[in-house]
């Protein structure tokens, strides 16, 4: 599981490439850490490459738009295919996020 | 088809490989499949997680048997009585700062699997999901 954090038009991007498990979740939660650095930037989860994801990184994305949404920063999320679509629709996670 | 892992969450990549090759079996598709993938990575990480005291390594038991109509999961553990059946799902309904961090891992179980017991026996904790073809 591969994350790579890039600065593009104002925008925080976070890149995901794999599968984000439980325990790929441990060393994804420190290359998030720049994100919480969000002041003045949107922040845009680039999944095109997810191939999955399990509660453990769901929680991640949640610690990372509750530390956002009262900096003023939105956070969205891109490339989401259909299977993780389900399971973001699953646990609500739809209604938290913005897709673009 | 059994596997054994011990209560390390580095052995969560063993449990996806083992899930692919019992659905490919099954015949279940890439969709499904990554459903029981998901069930069960959130189901065995609890039983990592809980089952045994901080500190103590114990094994987890994975049994799965497909017949006809469905697929058998149990998930085994020598740890203390533990019914994750009884634990309340998440509200998904919440905003997100109303939104606590935990509680998704059994209400995907839940979710995922069509039936879900739990029985402790001959001291062992069993935990068994099935899934209908």
């Amino acid at each position: 599981m591969k994350t790579t954090i890039l600065e593009k038009d104002g925008e925080l991007i976070a890149v995901f490439e794999g599968r984000l498990d439980t325990a790929a979740a441990v060393e994804t939660e420190q290359a998030l850490k720049p994100l919480y650095d969000c002041t003045g930037h949107n922040i845009v989860f680039d999944c095109n490459k997810l191939e999955y994801i399990s509660s453990s990184g769901l929680r991640l994305l949640l610690g990372v738009l509750k530390n956002a949404k009262p900096k003023g920063s939105r956070v969205f999320l891109t490339g989401i295919n259909d299977d993780l679509r389900t399971v973001f629709a699953m646990t609500g996670f739809t209604n938290l996020f913005e897709f673009k | 088809m059994t596997l054994t892992l011990k209560n390390d969450i580095q052995d969560v990549p063993l449990l996806a490989t083992f899930i692919d090759e019992v659905c490919e079996t099954a015949g279940f598709n890439p969709s499904v499949t990554m459903q029981m993938n998901l069930a069960m990575e959130e189901a065995v990480v609890n039983v990592m997680n809980y089952a045994y005291p901080k500190g103590v390594q114990g094994d987890i038991v994975i049994e799965a048997e497909e017949n006809g109509d469905s697929v058998r999961f149990v998930i085994i553990d020598g740890g203390t009585p533990f019914d994750p059946t009884a634990e309340a799902d998440a509200d998904t309904t919440l905003s997100a700062e109303e939104r606590p961090i935990g509680g998704l891992g059994i209400f995907l179980v839940r979710q995922l699997m069509d039936t879900i017991s739990y029985e402790y026996t001959d001291g062992k904790n069993r935990l068994t999901l099935v899934k209908n073809k």
